[in-house]
């Protein structure tokens, strides 16, 4: 069943329907929520919430854009409002919590020698902090296209702007990173 | 992350159009003019490389297993209902109605109508039967007149009779003393 059909169903009240679209979204709910809080409890509550959210707001969805986009909208904003209210994102490390194995940290391939790892270790802090530091439309727009694989148009509607401010938005995030990376070593 | 190095400058006209080209986002257009700058310049492919180095990586998620989404899911699931249940929370108060009160008030109902019936039977009339009309004073006054005269006829029937009576009676004895021998004639 196509989301635009789930969500008129729900709309009338049917929550089964919407328990369809949480099942299908919860994915990416959950990884976008991360991408900003770099916690695997807050992303869990803040999307879960995005979800209630959109549920008791779902009359309020008139199907100008995909169902999609819209709830990206209350993700993405669930987010920026937490982090505001913490005054910083949690962008310590890209080296997810401590307590996961060390393989699983690893990004890249296992011949990696140690001095490269470390190496490389640095160069994820910096592109993290580079992150946290980055204005939060940079950043929305970078992890939206780059994280969550969505398309400039898409970015565009969850941030409600244009495609243009977008594409100026992604090339200034990219950048910066660059930027940050050229300094390094 | 793979590279510790820093990333190659590309042509700063070129920059945002090879941001652009790596997330496939530029038009048909944009997208042969890079590939032939591409095809002439160093500096930018390389650049274009770092990207594709650089940037997945970035956007690596933790893989979660299945045990956690089965458990996300649950845990909306359950969230969504305790929402709806506050929002109808007046829906409560009717519940316990549900089980055993419709019937009471059924039983209790039908009680209440027999009870009515039976002791309330003579008083039944009350309401069934319309009470007389109250009659005008000069009416009653014309009803005792006519009373007053039929009960004048009454008499006058009677004194009939009695004349009647008193003929009889004389005729009777007339005709013994005419029957009797040597009667006085």
């Amino acid at each position: 069943m196509r989301d635009e059909e789930l969500v008129a169903l729900s709309q009338q009240g049917d929550r089964h329907c919407f328990e369809i679209l949480v099942r299908r979204y919860m994915e990416k709910a959950y990884h976008i929520a991360f991408n900003f809080t770099r916690d695997t409890e807050t992303a869990k509550d803040l999307s879960q919430d995005a979800f209630l959210r959109a549920y008791a707001n779902l009359k309020q969805f008139d199907g100008r854009s995909s169902f999609y986009t819209w709830f990206y909208r209350i993700v993405v904003n669930l987010c920026l409002d937490h982090a505001r209210r913490r005054r910083r994102v949690a962008w310590e490390s890209l080296d997810y919590t401590s307590d996961e194995p060390a393989e699983q940290r690893q990004l890249a391939d296992s011949t990696y020698a140690p001095d490269q790892q470390a190496i490389a270790g640095e160069a994820k802090r910096r592109v993290d902090k580079t992150l946290e530091t980055m204005p939060k439309k940079q950043r929305t727009a970078f992890l939206l296209r780059n994280h969550q694989g969505l398309s400039i148009a898409d970015v565009a509607k969850v941030m409600k702007t244009t495609e243009g401010t977008v594409r100026v938005y992604l090339h200034r995030a990219v950048a910066a990173l660059r930027q940050s990376l050229v300094e390094f070593v | 992350m793979k590279k510790s190095a820093p990333l190659e400058t590309a042509c700063r006209q070129y920059e945002e159009d090879l941001v652009l080209h790596y997330y496939g986002e530029n038009s048909d257009a944009e997208r042969r003019r890079v590939e032939e700058h591409l095809a002439t310049c160093d500096c930018c492919r390389r650049f274009l490389e770092d990207l594709h180095g650089l940037l997945p990586q970035m956007a690596d998620a933790k893989e979660m297993p299945q045990t956690f989404w089965d458990s996300y899911y649950r845990e909306t699931v359950a969230k969504l209902a305790e929402q709806e249940e506050r929002k109808y929370w007046w829906r409560s108060l009717f519940k316990p109605m549900r089980t055993w009160m419709v019937p009471a008030f059924g039983t209790a109902a039908v009680a209440v109508l027999i009870v009515g019936l039976v002791f309330g039977k003579g008083n039944l009339r009350l309401f069934v039967e319309p009470r007389p009309e109250r009659i005008p004073q000069e009416i009653l006054a014309d009803e005792k007149q006519l009373e007053f005269f039929e009960s004048m006829d009454m008499l006058e029937a009677l004194g009939k009779l009695e004349n009647q009576d008193d003929q009889t009676e004389a005729l009777n004895s007339d005709s013994k003393h005419a029957a009797l021998p040597g009667g006085v004639a």
